[in-house]
């Protein structure tokens, strides 16, 4: 005679997921808080060099005051061969770009209707003059100096006289 | 009426939602700072009068070609790492006493009675100037820019604490003189060390006069924007001021 009796017939209890939802939640408010909205995934490869001593974007991110304009490597194999020919290795990509002519899409000459757009579309009490609004270059390490340049040039014929050069921030010092 | 219970609501998909919600989140947010160098390009202006012509000592030139060859001052350089090092030379060289013989930037020393003088004669000047029948108005802005400027040199003297207020040549700058080809590695590198040599600079003013760190100060004024922190900056500003050049290039 066994003195352990077998629970035969009693089936396991389930997990209670009642505090499921608060863990998720808790997960969600945390990347809610520490992360910022992507401006946009460009259609350029864009390795970034590194530099130090650099200033934060995140607040003008927040108030809107600022544009990105990505300078890379197309990702795209059939259009960098294409563009390739044409002797442009590296192609503009702006953020929240509305065009309809793809001949234009990555040339600087569209920089200026573009960031008129832009500052077009901004609600008033968001609008601050237009040398103020930043203009952020992410370029490749690559990239040659003279498209930043060329960038710089469409800039000031419209007065958008504040720009940005993008680095990733490096840890050392 | 007879008590009804009222039957608790299902809270089986909230997890559901939650997930929901926070993939949602995972994928149209991005953890990485942008961080970048501000920099702002000169208003485009007719000029009609030739440029008025910069000597050679307060030229710092940091030049690049195409081949990501480096030259600061017309010395090759071959590592970038060296070039904040070179910028702080460039305004500490002449800081304590002028001497002539080297090509460095010469500094101006100006007492609060000279100060004070020059900003009587500028509001003077100024007030004169509004009194004049049809003066032109960008006039009358100029020279009240300019009192402004004194007032302005006025406190930085109070804060800085000693007879004297040191200030580099008007004319010293930093020239940033790349070619096309030269590559944005580079390009951006030259701005990190700009930016290192002017950090170094500040702070060691920052520490000696204040007591604070740079940092500090700027991390507090970009939290609240209080007046005693404007006008450390200010000050820091005036000592070591950063007049960047970006040269556009022409091959």
């Amino acid at each position: 005679m066994s003195k352990f009796k077998k629970d035969s017939g009693k089936t396991v209890p389930g997990v209670n997921t009642a505090s499921l939802p608060d863990i998720v939640f808790m997960l969600l408010f945390f990347f809610m808080v520490a992360t910022t909205s992507k401006e946009s995934d460009p259609s350029v490869k864009v390795v970034q060099p590194e530099g130090a001593r650099t200033t934060d974007m995140t607040p003008f991110k927040q108030r809107s005051e600022i544009d990105f304009l990505y300078l890379g490597k197309p990702l795209n194999k059939a259009r960098a061969a294409q563009y390739a020919k044409m002797g442009m290795e590296y192609l503009l990509f702006m953020d929240n770009v509305a065009q309809s002519k793809p001949d234009q899409l990555y040339n600087t000459n569209t920089i200026k209707t573009w960031k008129k757009d832009k500052f077009e579309s901004k609600p008033p009490r968001m609008k601050k003059p237009i040398e103020n609004v930043i203009t952020c270059i992410k370029a490749d390490k690559g990239a040659p100096s003279g498209l930043i340049f060329d960038i710089r040039k469409e800039l000031q014929d419209i007065d958008a006289l504040t720009v940005a050069y993008a680095v990733r921030e490096s840890g050392k010092k | 009426m007879a008590k009804r219970e009222i039957p608790e609501v299902n809270a089986g998909s909230m997890a559901d939602i939650a997930f929901l919600l926070l993939i949602f989140f995972l994928v149209t947010t991005t953890m990485d700072k942008d961080q970048a160098y501000i920099r702002s390009i000169p208003k485009n202006i007719e000029v009609t009068t030739p440029p008025v012509p910069v000597q050679e000592r307060d030229i710092c030139a940091i030049q690049a070609n195409s081949k990501n060859q480096l030259m600061i001052r017309g010395r090759l350089m071959s590592d970038p790492e060296l070039i904040s090092d070179e910028i702080v030379k460039f305004f500490r060289t002449n800081e304590k006493q002028n001497d002539p013989t080297n090509d460095f930037p010469m500094y101006s020393r100006i007492s609060m009675s000279e100060i004070d003088a020059l900003l009587n004669q500028a509001i003077k000047e100024a007030e004169e100037t509004e009194a004049t029948p049809n003066a032109m108005e960008e006039i009358i802005d100029f020279k009240y820019r300019q009192v402004a400027e004194w007032e302005k040199k006025k406190s930085a003297l109070k804060l800085y604490g000693k007879n004297k207020l040191p200030e580099i040549s008007v004319q010293a700058h930093i020239r940033i003189d790349v070619q096309k080809g030269t590559e944005y590695g580079l390009f951006a590198k030259i701005q990190s060390e700009v930016e290192e040599a002017f950090f170094e600079l500040r702070d060691d003013a920052a520490k000696s006069i204040f007591n604070e760190s740079y940092a500090k100060i700027k991390g507090r004024y970009a939290m609240d924007e209080s007046k005693p922190d404007k006008e450390k900056l200010a000050l820091l500003k005036i000592l070591y001021p950063d007049r960047i050049i970006e040269v556009t290039p022409k091959q």
